[in-house]
């Protein structure tokens, strides 16, 4: 039993193009040119119920377009796709109920002039939500996403943190079994992104929903999603745990110690400052390298660790998986 | 019975979110009601004795306010900023929301163009047979849902081009020329007459204006209704097609 369910999932697209100039510019009057983007290539992967999986790659890799058609927005050129059993672009509306897809960039849609109570009042009649359901579970979220002082305000008078709080509450008003949440933390400042990691977490664990998260912030990603989907150019590039894949992209690890010695010459300096050092070493060496610190040198603290998700992340970016 | 529900809350959500333009309302207004005033001080002129003129023309303004369609505004320009993407998520059809829409800015027109109206009655010593005004009304709503189709139709272009605008201004000059705005389709010439007769512009404005205006008795409904299954028909086949082709890229 899968929640998403993808097969060799295709998408392309024609877009104008023409070269720059005059002469360019009339002949497109008479002769417009396509070139065509593949957005997606062949893409293939299943999410388990309750699983929460990260889905990142750089910009443009088609992240979004996936969850677009995922969520039913979209037809693809090809390829299958289940979600919960259907196939999202039929756009049934009994299947609509049960997703939910909240975008960062545009957290909140629908009109702009009715306070955040009426959305939420809209959102109970477009989703069926009974009446008592809909308190307790309003009662849960403005104790979850401090919606109190927000439900009088009109949403366009909201700023960025709070748009994003009132587009989480508006989806999950009607609990959505698959949740796909597209940078949710963008633009938001460190407590804000991390109060929506928080209350992400505790969503899932209290329904057993099954979460797909794309997100440049690799935070987010680390504190989520114990599975990563890389995606690069329309295909995915990796799919597993977190972990071996920063163990796959770097060979290394960082020790971090803390000596009144000179520990040099043990391993690659990353970086020093008052006593404080950070030595990249092999990863099959790192046992060795620590006993022979620990014994040559008057050692105050020592620690190893992955490298940081973002540079590890940032490689594959560059340099694709080897 | 859940869809007028939803029909409803929409209706009054869209009414809200467009009163804070009365402004730009009030530019509609005048959009809306300048070609008629032209139909009607040009064919008052070559008619100067005949009071049915002016009469069928303020009926024709009225028309035309409680009609108006800008889906072309509104509709397909969420297809080109991608904001359809929120209505496509929403479990109803996305035409629930482009009702609601046309509804509110139709409400809005015909109370911020009543004045004129009025004033162009009054002025124009205009009197109507209210009876005949009652008859009209089944016409009146066909005509209102025949215009939301045709323009709604010609929206959906947008899925293809991105010059919908004019694409949707064509079909205005159609609606103008034939559908009794331009001239009361009696005094056009007989071939074109006959043309404008068969065609749907006349449903969308000159029908329930005459009616209105007492110079026609009834017995159109069936023409109507014919092209309001018609256009439901081809807008269904080009929703369908064109939802296909919508890649919202980069939004």
């Amino acid at each position: 039993m899968t929640a998403v369910e993808v097969e060799n999932l295709s998408m392309s697209y024609k877009a104008p193009v023409r070269k720059g100039g005059l002469r360019a510019a009339f002949g497109s009057l008479v002769r417009r040119e396509y070139k065509t983007v593949q957005a997606l290539d062949e893409v293939s992967f299943t999410i388990a119920p309750g699983e929460v999986a990260g889905f990142i790659g750089p910009n443009g890799a088609g992240k979004t377009t996936t969850m677009k058609i995922l969520s039913g927005i979209l037809h693809p050129t090809s390829g299958a796709v289940q979600v919960l059993g259907t196939v999202p672009w039929q756009r049934r509306s009994a299947f609509l109920k049960r997703i939910a897809f909240v975008r960062g960039s545009q957290p909140v849609g629908g009109s702009q002039e009715l306070t955040v109570m009426d959305s939420l009042e809209y959102q109970r009649l477009l989703y069926d939500v009974p009446r008592t359901t809909f308190r307790r579970t309003l009662a849960d979220l403005e104790a979850l996403l401090e919606l109190e002082p927000l439900l009088e305000r009109q949403l366009r008078a909201l700023s960025l943190g709070e748009r994003m709080r009132v587009g989480l509450a508006m989806a999950l008003i009607y609990h959505p079994e698959v949740l796909f949440l597209d940078e949710p933390t963008i633009g938001l400042d460190v407590t804000a992104a991390s109060q929506i990691r928080e209350f992400v977490q505790e969503y899932v664990e209290q329904t057993g929903a099954t979460v797909l998260l794309t997100s440049h912030y690799m935070a987010d990603v680390a504190s989520l999603c114990p599975r990563l989907i890389l995606i690069d150019k329309g295909k995915v590039q990796y799919d597993g745990p977190l972990a071996e894949l920063s163990a796959r992209l770097s060979p290394y690890k960082l020790i971090r110690i803390s000596t009144q010695g000179d520990p040099s010459s043990f391993g690659e300096v990353v970086d020093k400052a008052d006593g404080r050092w950070v030595l990249r070493v092999p990863r099959d060496e790192v046992a060795g390298t620590t006993g022979r610190l620990l014994q040559a040198l008057e050692v105050v603290d020592l620690a190893v660790e992955e490298p940081p998700l973002e540079k590890v992340i940032d490689q594959a970016y560059r340099e694709g998986l080897r | 019975m859940r869809t007028a529900v939803l029909l409803g809350f929409r209706l009054r959500q869209e009414v809200l979110e467009w009163s804070g333009a009365w402004w730009f309302l009030l530019t509609l207004v005048v959009q809306a009601v300048v070609a008629p005033l032209i139909g009607l001080f040009v064919w008052s002129a070559v008619y100067p004795d005949d009071p049915a003129i002016a009469r069928y023309y303020v009926a024709v303004i009225l028309v035309t306010l409680m009609t108006e369609s800008f889906e072309q505004h509104t509709f397909s320009e969420r297809i080109y900023n991608g904001t359809l993407s929120h209505e496509l998520l929403r479990p109803q059809p996305v035409v629930v929301g482009v009702i609601g829409m046309n509804l509110a800015i139709r409400a809005w027109l015909t109370l911020l163009g009543a004045p004129i109206v009025l004033l162009t009655g009054i002025a124009l010593q205009v009197g109507f047979d209210w009876w005949a005004v009652v008859r009209s009304t089944p016409y009146l709503v066909l005509a209102a849902v025949l215009v939301f189709l045709w323009t709604f139709l010609l929206s959906l272009t947008a899925f293809w081009t991105d010059r919908v605008h004019a694409v949707v201004g064509f079909g205005s000059q159609l609606v103008f020329l034939f559908g009794g705005t331009a001239a009361p389709i009696g005094l056009l010439p007989d071939g074109l007459r006959r043309v404008a007769e068969v065609l749907p512009f006349y449903g969308m404005s000159g029908l329930p204006a005459e009616i209105a205006a007492g110079t026609r008795g009834g017995g159109l409904l069936v023409y109507q209704l014919m092209w309001i299954v018609g256009l439901v028909g081809v807008v269904m086949v080009l929703w369908r097609v064109g939802i296909r082709r919508y890649t919202a890229v980069g939004s």
